[in-house]
């Protein structure tokens, strides 16, 4: 009884003062398991906060992997149209070139040469200077017109010009355009017919 | 007040934490919005409306429309499919057996063709037909390589899974890009009626959106939508009917002699309906539109 009084509000013991008493341990513990289990959590459900990644993907790498390949017809269809806005201007939507403007890429030996890269650096660095193309000769300048564009376009619209227009040849990856654009570097100059002719195809 | 500094720098620290992780990190985030690229083509997303499309954006949040209808599509998954367009010259009954002794000997696609072999399991012949579908894309192309080989056409495409996809609201989730030009945007929490993210898909009818307003039940039997008939003027014909005057079934239409015309705000949001669209594949929200062919 009189033990309890004492503890409680007797007023011998005067106003009341705060001590340190050090945190119980089992806080510290749950605090450490809950801020763990957040991490693992945030690791695999945020997306590193990444504007393009929305649940129920959770990753970069998950939606790389799950983008639609692109099938032959969609490749074509965007490498025309791809044509149509950049090169048709000059090349002609027929592929027939203009007399005094580009020439031809219909039937050209530039377009269907066996490997793609010789033929991505023309887009991609531009041409300048004499150049035959199907016996003809040429001497003009074509600037770097797919320098500004994404690989897959780049991709998408030699494919479309390998495979338009009575022409045959492979398609074109994005990857073959990243190679050549890297092997191109930051500042393009255009080449010239001779310097092309000495690359591999 | 001893503390006093100390409560001022704890309560400092908690708002400021709040505020860097509720308006600054979502800013940080998604605040430098652009346009983006319709994937695997040149197009540009979202599409900008124009005239009274825009102007109906206002409507509808003025008329509360997003208290029964939300415009966000959800999603809940996303798989590879593998659909057959073609068989060639084999037959739909041998296809069964044919697929085990093609595939069979090969041992990373033996699961796979244990499920393409289920998949055809009393399949009478019908064209397009799902026979594989799975999370690892690469099976997906093996599968289809091998098919190729042997004059068997298919398709591979990447689909969203999901409740919402399920009931046709829409071919993917919608993200953030899609509300680029939205201003407000008009998420909306409940769904009393259907999700509107692609209503414009659904039903691209202008005269359908504006009967649907004026009478949702002469559309919908049973619709518990209200009537929004104070978007529409009931007049008097004059000497010639109105030319966009509603033309009604005989329940809901006026008395003789009147004829319901829409006002502006009326076109202005079905103008508004019938551009919601979130139907373009993007990088963000994957999935293979219909066209593609292997
Ligand atoms: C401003 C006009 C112009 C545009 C646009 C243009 N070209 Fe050219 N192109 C030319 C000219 C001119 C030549 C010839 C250059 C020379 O004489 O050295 C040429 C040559 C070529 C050649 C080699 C010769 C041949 O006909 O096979 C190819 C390949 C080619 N262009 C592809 C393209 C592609 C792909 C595009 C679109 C990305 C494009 N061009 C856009 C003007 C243009
Ligand atoms: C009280 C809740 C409610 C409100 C408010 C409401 N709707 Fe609806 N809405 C529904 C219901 C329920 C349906 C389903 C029945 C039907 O199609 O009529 C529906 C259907 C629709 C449909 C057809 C959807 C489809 O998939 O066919 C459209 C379009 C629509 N509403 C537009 C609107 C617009 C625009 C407004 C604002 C002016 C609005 N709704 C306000 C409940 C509501």
């Amino acid at each position: 009884m009189s033990d309890e009084n004492k503890n409680c509000c007797s007023p011998e013991t005067g106003e009341p003062t705060a001590t340190r008493s050090s945190a119980p341990m089992w806080i510290i513990v749950v605090t450490l398991v809950l801020l763990f289990t957040g991490g693992l959590f945030l690791d695999s459900h945020s997306g590193w906060f990444d504007k393009n990644v929305y649940a129920p993907y959770q990753s970069r790498e998950q939606l790389e992997s799950i983008q639609p390949k692109s099938g032959e017809k969609q490749l074509l269809a965007r490498g025309k149209a791809v044509y149509e806005s950049v090169c048709g201007i000059c090349h002609g939507s027929d592929g027939l070139g203009k007399p005094g403007q580009a020439p031809a890429l219909a039937g050209s030996e530039w377009v269907m040469a066996k490997g793609a890269s010789r033929l991505a650096h023309i887009p991609l660095a531009g041409v300048a200077g004499a150049i035959q193309v199907g016996g003809k000769d040429w001497n003009m300048n074509m600037a770097a017109m797919g320098a500004a564009l994404p690989d897959e376009d780049v991709a998408a619209v030699l494919t479309y010009i390998r495979s338009s227009w009575g022409n045959k040849a492979d398609a074109v990856t994005a990857d073959d355009v990243k190679k050549v654009r890297a092997e191109i570097g930051k500042s393009p100059q255009p080449y010239s017919g001779s310097q092309l002719l000495k690359m591999p195809e | 007040m001893k503390t006093g500094f100390s409560v001022f720098l704890a309560a400092f620290v908690a708002l400021g934490l709040s505020w860097c992780g509720l308006v600054y990190g979502p800013l940080k985030q998604l605040g430098g919005a652009q346009e983006t690229t319709v994937l695997q083509s040149t197009d540009k997303w979202p599409v900008q409306r124009t005239g009274d499309a825009t102007l109906g954006l206002q409507v509808y949040r003025a008329n509360g429309c997003a208290a029964c209808h939300t415009e966000l599509v959800h999603q809940t998954g996303a798989a590879n499919v593998l659909t057959l367009t073609d068989i060639g010259v084999h037959k739909a009954a041998d296809l069964k057996d044919f697929t085990t002794s093609l595939l069979g000997t090969v041992s990373e696609l033996t699961t796979a063709s244990n499920t393409v072999v289920a998949n055809l399991a009393g399949w009478n012949g019908e064209l397009p037909k799902v026979i594989y579908s799975g999370a690892d894309d690469t099976v997906v192309s093996m599968l289809g390589d091998k098919f190729k080989a042997v004059g068997v056409k298919t398709e591979a495409r990447v689909i969203a899974t999901g409740a919402d996809i399920a009931r046709g609201w829409g071919t993917r989730q919608s993200v953030a890009a899609d509300y680029l030009y939205d201003s407000p945007v008009q998420f909306g929490s409940l769904r009393a009626g259907p999700d509107l993210a692609n209503i414009g898909v659904r039903a691209p009818d202008l005269n359908w959106q504006l009967q649907h307003l004026y009478a949702p039940r002469s559309l919908v039997k049973n619709s518990t939508m209200p009537a929004f008939r104070y978007l529409f003027t009931v007049k008097k014909i004059g000497a010639q009917p109105a030319p966009d005057a509603l033309v009604l079934p005989k329940e809901f239409s006026p008395a003789t002699g009147f004829e319901v015309v829409p006002t502006d705000e009326a076109r202005q949001l079905a103008a508004y309906l019938v551009s919601l669209k979130n139907n373009a594949p993007l990088y963000e929200a994957p999935f293979t539109p219909i066209t593609a062919a292997k």
